[in-house]
This record gives C-alpha cells, sequence and structure tokens, in this order.
C-alpha cells in the first residue's frame, strides 16, 4: 500500500523517533510543515522559534506557493494544518500510531536529519501530507497522499478540491470558515476511523519497531459518498471508487506524478525545457503545443472540452484560452522573433491532389512522406511538421534545418560516446605516464642509476610489451602464380624432352665431338710428315698428348677447340675469328690445323630441345676454306674414331653418312641425328679475288658455309642475350611447340620466332612470369609487329640491317597475325589451354595456394593420385620444372 | 590470385600475426599492353618506314568532313550561352524558384572539349543542385530554364526552345528553320556529399549522377592534359571509326578519349605523334588487347587508383571491341584505310570488321569471338575479380 519511498522516509523518521519527546513535537511540526517548499535554512529557523510558527508557517508557505504556483495549495495546506492540530491534540498520541500520517509527533527531531537533501523532503513531505495538515507540499503529493493513507481514496478528495477552487486567496490565513470545518471535519473522521481500526501500537512500540510500523495494515477508510473522484495530477475524473483506484495506480498517473515532483524540485518551467522556445501551454490540461496551431486544434479538441467540463462542474477556475508561454523570462521582442519565425511550410511540389471528378481536391498525398489527408489544414500542419521537413531534408535539400528533438536513444548514444572519449583520454593519459616512465627506465639503463627508484632489479610490471611487434610482416613471398602461368608451365612439362632422351643426345654428341677431336688430331699428324702442299692440311707441330686443356667435349656449349698448349697462339687467333667472323685466316698457314673446333649451336646450344626432337647441329671450324675432299675425308675416317672411342659397348652403330649439299656429314645413331657442319670464318671475307683464285668445284657451297657461322653466332647470341631473360627460353620452347603444331605458324623462322621473343620480354622491362610472358608475345604479333609497316625484326648478328623475317610473305604475315589476335582474346578470356592445345588444369583448390604452396603441391599431388585423368601428372611434373628451368637456362 | 573465393577463411598457424590478406594483387600485377612506340629500343626499326602519305591524306580529308560547320557552331554556342545565363541567374537569385537549388553550372562534354562532330550540335551542360534531384526537381528546373530561355529567345526574335525531361535531366533544343538546330542536354547531379543520400525511387539513377559528376572531372583534366589539337584530331576520326563499327561502338567518349591522349602523347620523347602514326597505334592497341581482362589497361585519371577506363565494358563487349580492331587492323595494313575512316562506303555501307576481304591476293577475314558465356567451371580463378572491377570503375 505504502509506497516504497514513504516507507523509507518513514522507518527514517522511525529510528530517530525514539529521542524525539512528545511535547517537542510540536515545533517540528512547524518545521516540518515548511519544509516542503523551503530550503534546510529556512526549515532550521522555523524550527528554532518554535512558538512563532503560525507566521513563520505562512510565511513560509507564501513562498512556497509562490514558488509551486498553487497557491490555492499552500492556502489549504495553512488552514488544514490549524483544522488538524485541534484534531490532534484531542486525539491521543496513540491515535497516531500506524501508518504514515501517525509519525508526525516525531516529525520534529526526525525530519531534521531527513531533511537535510531535497529528495527525502519530498518523500516526507507526501508522508505529512497524509495527516492532512500540510497540503503545502507540491500538488503532485496529492495523489500518492491518497494512495498511502486510504485504501478507498475516496475520503480526503473533497477538502483538497475544495480549496483548490478557493486558490485566489491564499493569503488569508484562516479565510474560510467551511473550509475549515470541512477540513476539520474530515480530519475527525479520519482519526476517529483510525482509532477504531488501528492495532494501537503506540509510540512506544512504533519506536521499537520502527520499520515494522511502516507495514502495519492500513485501515479501511469509510466509503465515503462523493460521487467525482478527481485526480488533480492527472486532472480528471473517473467515474468510480475502482477506476480511480486502478487510475492511481496506473503507469500513466505516476509517470506524471514522477513528472510533476521533477517539476516541484527542479523548480519552475521545467517542463518547457524539451519543447523549445516557441511551445504553448494550456494551464488547464498541463499540455504543452508546440506551436500556435497546435495549440488552437487543442483548444478545440475534444480532450480540452472534456476538461473545461469537468473543472466547471467542479467548480474550479477556468483559465483563459489564451496559451501560457513558456520561457517567461524571455523578453517580448524574442517572443515575436520566435512567431515570424515560424516554420516555412515546404515540399509543396510533393504534395498530389488528388480531385474528385467535380475538380475539386479530394484529398492530398505526400510524396515524400508517403500519407495522404484530405483536409487542407491538415496537409498545411502536415507541410510544417517534423516528419515532413525531416523526409524533405532527407530527399530533397539536404541542408534543410530541422529542429532536432534528440530523442532518448540519441541522447543515450551521445553519453555513449563521451563515455569512450573519456575511456579513452584517460587510456592515453595512462599510457603517457607510461611511456614517460619507461623514458625514465632507459634513463636508468642508460645513464647509471639515476632514476628515481632505488639501484636493483627492475620492477616487474616495467617489461616491454610491444617490442616484438615490428617482426610482424616478414619478407613478402613469393607472387602467386595464376592459371596462366600454371597452364604454360604445365605445357612446358609435357613438351620438354625426358631424361633419359637428353642423355641420348649428349652422348651421342660428346661421342662425335671427341670422335672429331681426334680426326684433327690425327689429320694433323699426318700432314705433318707428308709434307704436301695441299692447302687445307697445313701441317702443325706434333703435339700427342691428349687434351692438356682438361675439356673433353663441348659440354658446355662453347667452342671446343682441338688445339694444344702449345699451338694456342695461333689458335686463339682461329677461334677468335670464329666468334667474330673476322681474323686473319690467309696467313696463318704456318701453325694452324685443319680442323681448328667444333661447337654446338642450333637446338642443342640454346637449350631448346623437345620431346621427339633428334636432329642435332656441330659446327667444325676450319682454318681454312672447307672443300669437299676435306669433307670426304671427315667422312670416311670418322667412323674409325668414333669405334675406337665407343670402346668396347658396341650398342651404339654409328653410321656416318656424307652429305656433300649440306656441306656436313650426318653422324647417326639410328636415334639421333647428328649433323656436322664444316664451314670457316674464312667463308665471310669478301676478298673476291680470293674466290677466284679458289677452285670453286672443291669449295664447300658457300651459303651452307655461311648458315653455319650464322648458326655460330646465333647460338652465342642466345646464350648472351635471350638466355638470361626470366621466362625466355620456357617461351621460345613453348612457341616452338606452336610453330611446329600450327599451321599458320609454321613460316616463322626458328631464329625470328627467338628474336621475336627475346624482344618482346626485352621491352618489358621487368620479369614476366610465363603466362604473363606468352600474352605479351601474342599481344606484340597481335598488334601487328610483324606486319609490313611493321619495324621487322632487326638481326643483331649481322653488322648490315637484316630483317630476320624477310622472307615472310604477305598471306604468311596476315595469318599470323590473324592467329596471334585470336589466341590473343583466348588467352585473356580464359582459354589459354586451347592456345597450348591441351586440357584446362583444374581450378586450384582455393586459399591455400598463396599461403602454403608447397603444402598445397603436395596434397594436391596426393588427391590427385586417385584421380583418373592423370590431372595428378600433370602437377607433379609441374613440380619438376622448376628445377629443370633452372638447369636449362644456365 | 590463386586464392579465389578463399580469401574468406582463417590463416591456421598464423593466428596472431595478423598479416593481412592481400587485398588486390591482381591489380597490382597487371602488366600494360605490348606498345611498339615506348617498345622501339628493343625492336629497331630495319627496313624503310612505309610511305604513310596516303593514310595522312585520308585522316586529314576525313578529319575535315567531321568538323562541324561553323554555322553549326554558332548555333550550339548561341544556345549554350543564352542558357548558360539563365542558369547562372537561377544560381545568383533564385527568386522564388523553389522546386531546387544550384549550386553550379558547368560546360562539360565535347563542346567544351572542342571536339564535337559534324552534325551532332549537341553540347552538354551540367548543373548541380544543392538539393537532391528528385525528378520533380528536374522537371521544374526544366520548366523554370525553358520559361526564362523562351523570355530570352523573344526578346532576340527568336524561335521557341522546346525542353523535355528525360532520365538524366532535361534537354532544350531550337527547331530548326533559317538556322541549324541545337540542343544542350542540361544533365543534373547534385553534391559529392548528397550521392549516398540517393534513393531510387525518389531521385535520379544513383549512376547517372555519378556519371554526370565524372564529366566535370573529364572535362577539367581533359582541359589540363589534352588540348594538342592532334588529340582533337585523333578523337574525332577515332570517335567516327567507332561509331562505324558495331564491335567498337561500346567504346565511351571518355574511353577514346583517353586512348587518343595516350596515342599521341604517350612516347619516350614525349613528343606529338604525328596522326597517322597515331592512328595505326590506336588501332595495334587495341587490336594488342589494351581493353581487354587482364589488361591494365588505361587507367582512369579521374578516378581512385587502380581505376581502368575500360572496365566500364562487359566481358562480350571488350572481346568484340577487340576483335573489331584486329581486324581493321589487317584491313588499315593492306591499305583499306579509307574504308575504315569512312571515306569511301564498303559495299553499300557493309560493316568491313564482319566482311572477308581479298586485297592483292591477300585474304582478311574477321575474327571469331573468344569470349564464352559459360567457361570452364574448373578455371574461373583467374579473371573472376574483372566483373566486380567493373563495377567498381
Amino acid at each position: 500500500m505504502m509506497a516504497a519511498n514513504n516507507y523509507f522516509g518513514f522507518t527514517h523518521g522511525g529510528t530517530q523517533y525514539g529521542a524525539a519527546t512528545a511535547g517537542a513535537a510540536y515545533g517540528g511540526q512547524t518545521g516540518y510543515a515548511v519544509a516542503p517548499a523551503a530550503t534546510a535554512a529556512t526549515y532550521g529557523t522555523q524550527r528554532a522559534a518554535a512558538t512563532g510558527y503560525d507566521t513563520a508557517y505562512q510565511a513560509a508557505a507564501a513562498t512556497q506557493a509562490a514558488a509551486h504556483a498553487h497557491a490555492h495549495a499552500a492556502a489549504a495546506a495553512a488552514s488544514a494544518y490549524d483544522a488538524s492540530k485541534s484534531a490532534y491534540y484531542q486525539q491521543a498520541a496513540a491515535a497516531y500510531p500506524t501508518a504514515a500520517p501517525q509519525p508526525q509527533p516525531a516529525y520534529d527531531t526526525t525530519a531534521k536529519p531527513a531533511y537535510s537533501t531535497p529528495a527525502t523532503y519530498a518523500q516526507n513531505n507526501i508522508i505529512i501530507q497524509g495527516g492532512g495538515r500540510a497540503g503545502g507540499g507540491a500538488k503532485a503529493a496529492y495523489g500518492s497522499v491518497y494512495t498511502a493513507t486510504t485504501a478507498a481514496a475516496s475520503y480526503p478528495t473533497q477538502p483538497y478540491s475544495a480549496p483548490a477552487a478557493q486558490a485566489p486567496k491564499p493569503a488569508t490565513n484562516r479565510g474560510n470558515s467551511a473550509y475549515d470545518t470541512a477540513l476539520y471535519n474530515a480530519a475527525t473522521m479520519y482519526v476517529a476511523q483510525q482509532n477504531k481500526t488501528a492495532a494501537n501500537t503506540g509510540w512506544k512500540n512504533y519506536n521499537k519497531s520502527g520499520v515494522g510500523a511502516g507495514q502495519t495494515r492500513r485501515p479501511k477508510p469509510p466509503p465515503k459518498a462523493q460521487q467525482l473522484h478527481y485526480c488533480d495530477v492527472c486532472r480528471i475524473s473517473c467515474a468510480g471508487p475502482q477506476t480511480y483506484k486502478e487510475h492511481l495506480e496506473g503507469q500513466k498517473h505516476k509517470k506524471k506524478e514522477a513528472a510533476a515532483k521533477a517539476n516541484s524540485s527542479g523548480g519552475l518551467a521545467s517542463g518547457g525545457r524539451g519543447a523549445g522556445g516557441a511551445a504553448l501551454r494550456c494551464e488547464l490540461c498541463d499540455v504543452t503545443c508546440t506551436g500556435a496551431d497546435a495549440y488552437a486544434a487543442h483548444v478545440r479538441g475534444i480532450k480540452h472540452q472534456k476538461v473545461v467540463k469537468l473543472h466547471t462542474m467542479l467548480g474550479k477556475p477556468i483559465p483563459s484560452t489564451e496559451p501560457t508561454k513558456l520561457c517567461a523570462d524571455k523578453p517580448d521582442g524574442d517572443k515575436d522573433d520566435e512567431d515570424g519565425d515560424e516554420v516555412q511550410p515546404v515540399g509543396q511540389d510533393y504534395i498530389e491532389e488528388i480531385r474528385g471528378d467535380d475538380g475539386k481536391p479530394l484529398s492530398f498525398n505526400c510524396k515524400l512522406c508517403d500519407c495522404k489527408f484530405n483536409d487542407p489544414n491538415a496537409k498545411e500542419m502536415h507541410m510544417k511538421g517534423r516528419r515532413h521537413r525531416l523526409q524533405y531534408k532527407k530527399k530533397v535539400q539536404p541542408d534543410l534545418e530541422v529542429k532536432v528533438k534528440p530523442s532518448m536513444h540519441q541522447r543515450k548514444l551521445a553519453e555513449a560516446k563521451a563515455q569512450r572519449m573519456l575511456v579513452r583520454d584517460e587510456m592515453w593519459a595512462r599510457r603517457r605516464m607510461h611511456e614517460g616512465m619507461e623514458d625514465e627506465e632507459r634513463a636508468y639503463w642508460e645513464g647509471g642509476a639515476e632514476a628515481w627508484w632505488a639501484r636493483g632489479p627492475l620492477p616487474p610490471h616495467m617489461h616491454h610489451h610491444h617490442h616484438g611487434m615490428g617482426m610482424g610482416y616478414g619478407g613478402v613471398g613469393r607472387r602467386p602464380e595464376t592459371s596462366d602461368d600454371r597452364h604454360v608451365l604445365a605445357r612446358h612439362a609435357e613438351i620438354y624432352p625426358e631424361e633419359a632422351e637428353l642423355q641420348h643426345i649428349q652422348r651421342a654428341v660428346s661421342h662425335t665431338e671427341k670422335a672429331l677431336k681426334s680426326l684433327s688430331d690425327a689429320l694433323a699428324d699426318q700432314a705433318r710428315p707428308k709434307g704436301q702442299p695441299a692447302k687445307p692440311q697445313v701441317k702443325t707441330e706434333d703435339k700427342k698428348d691428349e687434351k692438356p686443356e682438361g675439356k673433353e667435349d663441348g659440354r658446355d656449349n662453347q667452342l671446343f677447340s682441338f688445339m694444344g698448349e702449345g699451338e694456342s697462339g695461333a689458335g686463339a687467333a682461329g677461334a677468335g675469328g670464329a666468334g667474330a667472323g673476322a681474323a686473319g685466316g690467309g696467313a696463318g698457314d704456318a701453325g694452324a690445323r685443319a680442323l681448328k673446333g667444333v661447337m654446338r649451336v642450333g637446338l642443342l646450344a640454346k637449350g631448346l630441345l623437345l620431346r621427339h626432337d633428334r636432329d642435332v647441329r656441330l659446327v667444325v671450324l676450319c682454318h681454312d676454306r672447307p672443300t669437299v675432299t676435306l669433307l670426304k675425308r671427315v667422312a670416311a675416317d670418322l667412323p674409325a674414331h668414333l669405334a675406337r672411342l665407343k670402346g668396347s659397348s658396341d650398342e651404339p652403330k654409328y653410321k656416318v653418312d656424307l652429305l656433300p649439299a649440306e656441306g656436313a656429314v650426318q653422324v647417326s645413331d639410328g636415334n639421333v641425328n647428328v649433323l656436322v657442319s664444316l664451314t670457316s670464318a674464312v667463308m665471310r671475307e669478301p676478298n673476291e679475288g680470293g674466290d677466284i683464285k679458289r677452285d670453286d668445284k672443291d669449295v664447300l657451297p658457300r651459303q651452307k658455309c655461311l648458315d653455319a657461322l650464322a648458326a655460330l653466332r646465333h647460338a652465342k647470341w642466345f646464350q648472351a642475350r635471350a638466355a638470361s631473360l626470366q621466362s625466355c627460353v620456357i617461351i621460345i620452347r613453348i612457341m616452338r611447340d606452336l610453330c611446329r603444331r600450327i599451321p599458320n605458324w609454321t613460316p616463322l623462322n626458328p631464329y625470328a620466332m627467338e628474336l621475336l621473343v627475346s624482344g618482346v620480354m626485352q621491352s618489358a622491362g621487368a620479369a614476366l612470369s610465363p603466362g604473363e610472358a606468352l600474352r605479351r608475345v601474342m599481344e606484340a604479333v597481335a598488334g601487328g609487329l610483324l606486319l609490313e609497316h611493321g619495324p621487322g625484326l632487326r638481326d643483331p648478328c649481322e653488322k648490315d640491317l637484316v630483317d630476320a623475317l624477310g622472307n615472310l610473305a604477305p598471306q604468311q604475315r596476315e595469318d599470323l597475325t590473324a592467329s596471334a589476335q585470336q589466341f590473343l582474346r583466348q588467352i585473356a578470356f580464359r582459354q589459354i589451354h586451347k592456345v597450348l592445345d591441351m586440357q584446362p588444369l583444374p581450378k586450384l583448390k582455393a586459399g591455400a595456394g598463396w599461403k602454403f604452396p608447397r603444402k598445397r603441391r603436395r596434397s594436391n599431388t596426393d588427391n590427385d593420385h586417385d584421380t583418373p585423368n592423370g590431372e595428378g601428372k600433370i602437377v607433379k611434373t609441374e613440380e619438376k620444372i622448376e628445377a629443370e628451368n633452372s638447369s636449362a637456362k644456365k | 590470385m590463386v586464392r579465389g573465393s578463399g580469401r574468406g577463411r582463417g590463416m591456421p598457424g598464423r593466428g596472431g600475426m595478423g598479416r593481412p590478406p592481400f587485398s588486390r594483387p591482381r591489380v597490382m600485377m597487371l602488366r600494360p599492353p605490348f606498345d611498339l612506340i615506348l617498345a622501339e629500343p628493343a625492336f629497331p626499326r630495319c627496313k624503310p618506314a612505309p610511305d604513310d602519305t596516303a593514310l595522312t591524306q585520308a585522316l586529314l580529308k576525313r578529319h575535315a568532313e567531321l568538323c562541324p560547320t561553323p554555322a553549326e557552331q554558332a548555333a550550339v554556342l548561341s544556345l549554350v550561352t543564352k542558357l548558360q545565363t539563365v542558369l547562372d541567374n537561377i544560381v545568383v537569385a533564385p527568386g522564388d524558384f523553389a522546386a531546387c537549388q544550384l549550386e553550379e553550372v558547368r560546360q562539360v562534354g565535347s563542346y567544351k572539349k572542342g571536339t564535337m562532330m559534324a552534325g551532332k550540335n549537341v553540347a552538354d551542360i551540367v548543373v548541380i543542385m544543392k538539393t537532391l534531384p528528385t525528378k520533380e526537381a528536374v522537371e521544374g528546373l526544366s520548366n523554370k530554364v525553358s520559361e526564362e530561355l523562351n523570355k530570352l529567345m523573344r526578346a532576340e526574335g527568336l524561335g521557341n526552345a522546346g525542353s523535355a525531361c528525360h532520365e538524366r535531366g532535361f534537354t532544350v533544343s531550337t527547331g530548326g528553320g533559317a538556322q541549324a538546330s541545337s540542343a544542350v542536354r542540361v544533365l543534373v547531379t547534385t553534391l559529392h556529399q548528397n550521392l549516398r543520400k540517393l534513393e531510387p525511387e525518389v531521385h535520379l539513377d544513383y549512376k547517372v549522377i555519378s556519371s554526370h559528376l565524372a564529366a566535370i572531372r573529364h572535362s577539367r583534366w581533359f582541359e589540363e592534359n589534352a588540348h594538342h589539337s592532334s588529340i582533337k584530331v585523333l578523337i574525332r576520326l577515332l570517335r567516327d571509326m567507332c561509331a562505324r563499327h558495331s564491335g567498337l561502338e561500346p567504346l565511351t567518349p571518355w574511353m577514346i578519349d583517353l586512348l587518343a591522349h595516350h596515342c599521341i602523347m604517350s612516347n619516350p620523347q614525349r613528343q606529338v605523334l604525328p596522326i597517322n602514326v597515331a592512328f595505326r597505334r590506336a588501332l595495334a592497341l587495341l587490336a594488342g588487347g589494351l581493353f581487354l581482362p587482364g589488361c591494365a589497361g588505361l587507367p582512369d585519371p579521374c578516378e581512385a587508383a587502380h581505376a581502368r577506363a575500360h572496365t566500364a565494358l562487359d566481358l562480350p563487349a571488350q572481346d568484340h571491341a577487340a576483335a573489331t580492331a584486329q581486324t581493321l587492323l589487317r584491313v588499315v595494313a593492306r591499305g583499306g584505310h579509307r574504308y575504315v575512316l569512312g571515306l569511301q562506303a564498303f559495299e553499300g555501307g557493309k560493316d568491313i570488321s564482319t566482311e572477308i576481304t581479298v586485297w592483292d591476293g591477300v585474304v582478311v577475314s574477321p575474327l571469331a569471338p573468344a569470349y564464352q558465356e559459360t567457361p570452364e567451371p574448373m578455371d574461373t580463378d583467374d579473371k573472376d575479380e574483372e566483373v566486380p572491377d567493373g563495377v567498381a570503375a
């Protein structure tokens, strides 16, 4: 029954109560009655002047009334006090023990400490009002008073509502006798009733169990024959006691009550705070309107009318309909401003009129807010309304000013933000402090024991936590390979010759080279004793020692010189001439052999062999012009030398064929064909005299010899330039494969293709991954590099401007370009496998690749073992490629 | 780029190290295409340069045809000036005009850049609204503008101007009659900070609005970087060529601007290249996959870093454009530039890029598209990002 806060105030009083005496009670009452409105100071003085309480009280009541703008209430309180005073005297103290009203006598003493804060004030206030004497409290108190004291709550209505009607005469203390008597009656009745029903604990009891006293059951008040149940807080009337009670216990009422209380304690006009300057207030209904329009609407409204009716019935004064302006402290000029400031309606364009058949507007539709009105007034209101303005701001004019009404949510957000800021500031402050301490710590270590703390071990909390933080970022990992790269590498693995194949070729070539060396030695030996003046066989010094150079064949793809140490002088000149193509050959008769050296050229030297390639080339440099005679001699003698080298094992049976038209002999073991061309640097010299003098029939075809020389230079160029470019060798192998497969590309000669690829790679300016490199080659050809108007491919191995492409016919160029264009677009659209003529590779298991490349590979091969289509093989070989690449590119 | 869709996965074993996954490594790895002009050191010319006078003559002749006549220019100029006056008035003194508030009015597009073509007398003006561009606001502005414009026109004794709204804004046009007809498209956009407030059903389309903002940036860039007349000549020629070949039609004027600028200005010597060289280069670049996926293409100077100009095209369009340019390149190489430039209609107006042609016994045939609607699902890890790229740009 009793509200908890009452309870609290009460118990509080109870504890103090024991110290109090009955006689002192009165002074306490005085002080108390004033207390609700006055400050603690006022309270103190009044208490001190206990006797003069009447006047003091009046004054206090007056202030209070002014403060609350409830003068009538104060008056009521004053008179009520008088009335009840006698009531109290008449009744014994024992009459008061049970509920809220009863602690009164105690109040003098209790109240003092309890009133030290306004909050408790209010609480106590309520309790005392229950006594029916101190009505001066905030009007908010009324409601709760009733709840607290009477169950049916019907009883006090009368006395309180009556004085309210007489509000205009607050000053007269006992102004109205009728009122007094009414009150008196009420009080006596109340007391009598209490006496009858109360459990009569008395004060001592009360003293002992202050808490228990509050809990004691409230006796039911006698039913009162009052028809009107009016709630002064909410200004409504209820149909019956039951509804009234329900109302009083209801949420709405409590809310209003709390608001009113806040109002009274927080000073005046707090209610107008949120509503802004333009707020208008209807005193009667206690309703705040945001504007004149809203106020007018309110006054017209049924709710207001009801209240007016009710008040008329009750005989209460009805304030004029003129609105009360809140913010009364503002000067008038300001008010006018505000009126002028009234919001302009916006967004007229967005209100659609829906017209009836007769062209009269039937209704309006606001397109911004998506709502309809039937009334033009409503439309006008809407256009000025907050919601509409917000929509307008949102959808049309972002800089429109709309008054912000901070909602609960926003306020909470703002608070949270402030809180965060606070926390952050604190954190920074703490960090700064920490850093400062660290500085000191450093100073301690660096500068000796100068720090503020004693020399000794560091305090444990000084650990640097963040030292490890700089290491988070390691080196950037390997660039992830793209799908194009994987395809190119997979294709490359397919076309790359097998290990056995390579060894086979290697062995055949090596044998041929060694045989040529021994043949050269034999020729040199032979030539010397004979002393024959035959031109090619110039005698050299007899040197039998076996390869003092320590080089057994041309495995390093450099010139494999046949000369011994002693002949190095002349030999060096010859060898140099082979490379540069210019050396004095004519005069060197004295100390030169016929066959100076051999070098691997072409695919073998460049490392471009593909699977199933069988033909490799060697070029033997001769001292003078190679003749048919010499060639025949080589062809005749070579088998014997080969057989001797091969030794016992007879599995490779070498066959040597003479190809005079090619200017070469071909060594074949049935599997690998080694073409050995004879040439000489002398052939390049343009000395006509020599040619004429020479017996042309005997000399090998000039063009073939020049080709062989060019092949030598190409091999050297390749090793110097192309092989060093990343991905270049792989792409040239891929392109060789492409040229072999696709008819359109066949006309492109290998050397031109190599020039093209290396040029493309070189111009990229950076290392390219295999996929990028292939695409770039296609881009170059697709862009018309090989067409007639293009620059051509300049042969770097010729002194003159020679186009390495020169032999291409227009249609061939056209077809090459068209094919490259198609390929380029296929590469761009994820169809590189079509270009490479292979099955598309499965998509990699996403996510693993770039993080753990190794692991991914391994797991992939593992997974793919059980896939039937052999994809696993490709991936596995891909792994091998890297090792191979490094060896292939050397 | 191997990781594909796996970027959401955690990094077991690396838990706390916090190495972020590369956000867009693909973009970083993109390379510019092979460009013969830039690659000249690697491919020195080893045969005499072809005689290009015929091509140069043809280019210049065609350009003369494409330039608007003085009458056309005057007509557009007069209309633009009036419109600018009207709009400026609204910006400065809106008076009782409340449908919208204007922030700024700018001329953009081919009129501003000086690359207008004959027969297309349409200038563009971008209006930046301070308020949000609702359809009603556009309509209100359109009415207001045509009303004011007609006042001006009547004062000068000229005919009426009509205005019509569309999804980009509205177009003000003057009828033909004695003077050449001309039109001004007033493109509506709004302040940058308003962009995110746009709602599709209330306002103009977001893409349209932002493209108009981009148009302002484009014309500013053009003014600063591409004012050389060679560039303008090449732009006209390329725009005309693109308009006449179906595959190249999707290229936007902005792409053509960038391409022309690149072809003329981007060379080691920083010299303005002759028009014939630049024209061949433009074709070669397009044929060489400049605008194909996986290529760095041309960086868009008016967008954030890494934006590529060509990603506005969808994939089939990129394929088609490249294939068309490739065919045209070979046609020009065979001496068919008169057809490509439009000096001579090919067999009654056929698109030469789709026909098999024979030049001196050399057969030049068009190429099949490479793009497939449903590429093999196995091999999609690589270029997936092209599509979002396009959206981003």
